[in-house]
């Protein structure tokens, strides 16, 4: 293998998760304009604070910089990228060729999505693509990285590009009894790390992972779970009543919502913005101090090997919470794999 | 009805030119009730353009 | 069958333009059974063309025919006369019937009265859904005659995206995933071992992306001596 070290990639979230560490990545959602300086902004807010940074890919179905572009900033400026990819955009030639491009530009991890139906975005008079789906993804680059052909199945005549390739499960999207088949599924077709979908709800993500470890997926892949700081009793109540797949027990919209008690019964005129900021600080920080509950318990449960943490445009909060959870500084991983 | 009473919109005609009453042999009144109702809703939306279209064109 | 849905009476005045005699031309299949472009909805759509057309001070001639389907040239040849000595038809026939008359009578004027949306069924009196992408490779057999390619707005193959939610499609509550559809059948039928094998990207050659289809049947096909 033309890997270094007997690593597929070498990339340091590979190399974090490979030698044993409790991985840390972030989300990091590129703006919808074409001013880097914004990336690099977000950049000084991540940098130290997690392994790799996620890129994301026309987030929601909405025009944003391109996760490849953002993520060769990144690259410049020495934070690790995951660039994110979604079906909906492209075909497998446009994806293969942007691959050759990424990691020309250095980047080397890549998470394979099947992308938010186009209807809900900004452009919802698109057409769509879908020529492959989320896991047929992973099997195309995964068969570049080691197979050395193209999905056509010509072989490659020179550098092939070498991705630490991943894919997204969310356990508690319908139907529920099929996700860890599916998360099987992608592992199978060759994912080395699973990114989920926010957790709050650890009694169903255990018994996610039971099944999980019931088929030894935890075994061959890294999973790491995705957490996120709630900001507000109003969001936590959205995302759970509008979102696929998010579940948000009752008891922590209770505790959301009991964090804002001081300023409760209070009309919006009634507040003043003193009174505002305060609240929304208040909600802030019971926000960070569940996620870095749920990392810990998280970190306890058998078959996690990392968190994802999607700040969802709020990348302030992933220092505080990495700092909480007892998972700072990160690792420097320079030894080479353990055997 | 609705369906034709949609169509007539379409078309640029009043709707309530056409309605449908559902009446038996044996209920003279409510005929007679039905028949003043649509000569007044008539009268009040005035002749038929079509056929003022057709006077025209003779 | 294939179901189509009827052009606003307005686009179809703007499609029939200043012509002054229309032939309205219904088609007696598919779009007779889904209520969209039969003998009698060519009858209303005339009615309607020449009263509003009247209404607005431009007059026109319009009478209505319908074959038994305009897809096939043999029964458009009944209506050769009546085509030829109008300014424009308006077909009340899918994509295939309009193209079908363009392409039998090079000198006519033909435009659509209809939308065609796709291929499906009456799912009740009123409602149709779309079964078939007629994607050129059937893969029903795989997903226990449910197709992901037509049903799931993502045309996955294997299995359903993080958007299925209580049965539905994240596009849109009243669309149901077809992931769900599939995979509660195929746990009825004790055969969900079928979606634990990584299905292949697909063969899109077969379907639109190919280039426009055609069949040949050569054991079908009048040879040459016999033309």
């Amino acid at each position: 293998m033309a890997g270094t070290n007997g690593y597929l990639s070498g990339s340091n979230l590979e190399r974090v998760l490979k030698n044993g560490h409790f991985a840390v990545t972030a989300e990091l959602g590129p703006p919808q304009n074409a001013d880097g300086n914004i990336i690099r902004k977000k950049i000084g807010l991540l940098k130290g604070c997690c392994d790799a940074a996620n890129l994301t890919d026309n987030q929601t179905a909405i025009v944003r910089m391109s996760s490849i572009g953002a993520g060769a900033i990144l690259v410049q400026e020495g934070l690790e990228p995951v660039i994110q990819m979604v079906c909906r955009d492209r075909n497998r030639l446009a994806m293969q060729s942007d691959l050759l491009g990424a990691y020309a530009l250095g980047i080397r991890n890549l998470l394979c999505l099947t992308g938010d139906h186009q209807t809900f975005g900004n452009h919802p008079t698109a057409k769509n693509v879908f020529d492959i789906d989320s896991t047929q993804m992973v099997q195309m680059v995964t068969d570049m990285r080691d197979k050395r052909v193209f999905q056509c199945g010509e072989e490659f005549k020179g550098q092939e590009p070498r991705f630490f390739a991943g894919a997204a499960e969310s356990p508690f999207a319908h139907p529920v009894d099929f996700r860890p088949y599916r998360l099987a599924k992608k592992v199978k077709a060759g994912a080395s790390f699973i990114q989920t979908q926010l957790v709050f709800d650890l009694e169903a993500f255990q018994k996610f992972m039971e099944k999980v470890r019931e088929l030894g997926v935890h075994k061959q892949t890294y999973i790491l779970a995705g957490v996120g700081p709630l900001k507000s009793p109003t969001m936590a109540k959205y995302m759970r009543d509008n979102v696929p797949g998010i579940l948000i027990p009752d008891e922590l919209i209770k505790r959301m919502t009991a964090a804002g008690a001081p300023w409760a019964g209070k009309s919006k005129d009634e507040l003043t913005p003193e009174d505002k900021k305060a609240r929304t600080k208040a909600w802030q920080a019971e926000g960070i101090k569940i996620c870095i509950e749920l990392i810990q318990q998280l970190r306890e449960t058998e078959g996690v090997s990392g968190v994802h943490i999607m700040g969802i445009e709020w990348e302030e909060a992933v220092k505080p919470i990495v700092e909480g959870a007892g998972l700072y500084p990160r690792p420097v991983v320079t030894e080479p794999q353990a055997a | 009805m609705e369906y034709l009473q949609s169509l007539l919109k379409e078309i640029g005609l009043e709707p309530e030119r056409a309605r449908m009453f559902n009446l038996s042999a044996a209920m003279a009144g409510k005929f007679v009730e039905a028949a003043k109702e649509m000569t007044e809703k008539v009268t009040e939306l005035g002749p038929n353009p079509l056929k003022s279209k057709m006077k025209d064109e003779r | 069958m294939i179901v189509a849905e009827q052009k606003s009476l307005e686009e179809i005045k703007k499609l029939v333009g200043n012509a002054k005699k229309v032939l309205v031309a219904g088609c007696g299949t598919c779009v007779t059974v889904c209520f969209a472009g039969g003998s009698r909805e060519a009858a209303i759509v005339s009615a309607e063309l020449r009263m509003s057309t009247k209404l607005a001070g431009d007059p026109k001639e319009v009478a209505d025919v319908t074959v038994q389907r305009q897809c096939e040239w043999e029964y458009l040849d009944e209506i050769a006369e009546q085509v030829q000595g109008v300014d424009v038809v308006l077909s009340l026939g899918c994509g295939v019937g309009v193209q079908a008359i363009a392409e039998h009578f090079p000198n006519v004027w033909v435009v659509p009265g209809l939308n065609t949306k796709f291929m499906g069924l009456p799912t009740e009196q009123g409602v149709w859904a779309e079964r078939c992408a007629a994607c050129g490779d059937c893969i029903l057999g795989l997903t226990g005659g449910i197709c992901p390619i037509a049903r799931c707005s993502k045309s996955l193959l294997n299995g359903p995206c993080g958007g299925s939610l209580d049965g539905h499609c994240e596009i849109n509550a009243e669309v149901p995933c077809g992931w769900q559809l599939i995979y509660d059948r195929l746990k009825s039928m004790g055969k969900l071992e079928v979606l634990m094998e990584i299905q292949a990207p697909k063969n899109w050659r077969t379907s639109r992306d190919g280039g426009p289809r055609k069949i040949v049947r050569e054991d079908l096909r009048l040879v040459s001596e016999e033309k």
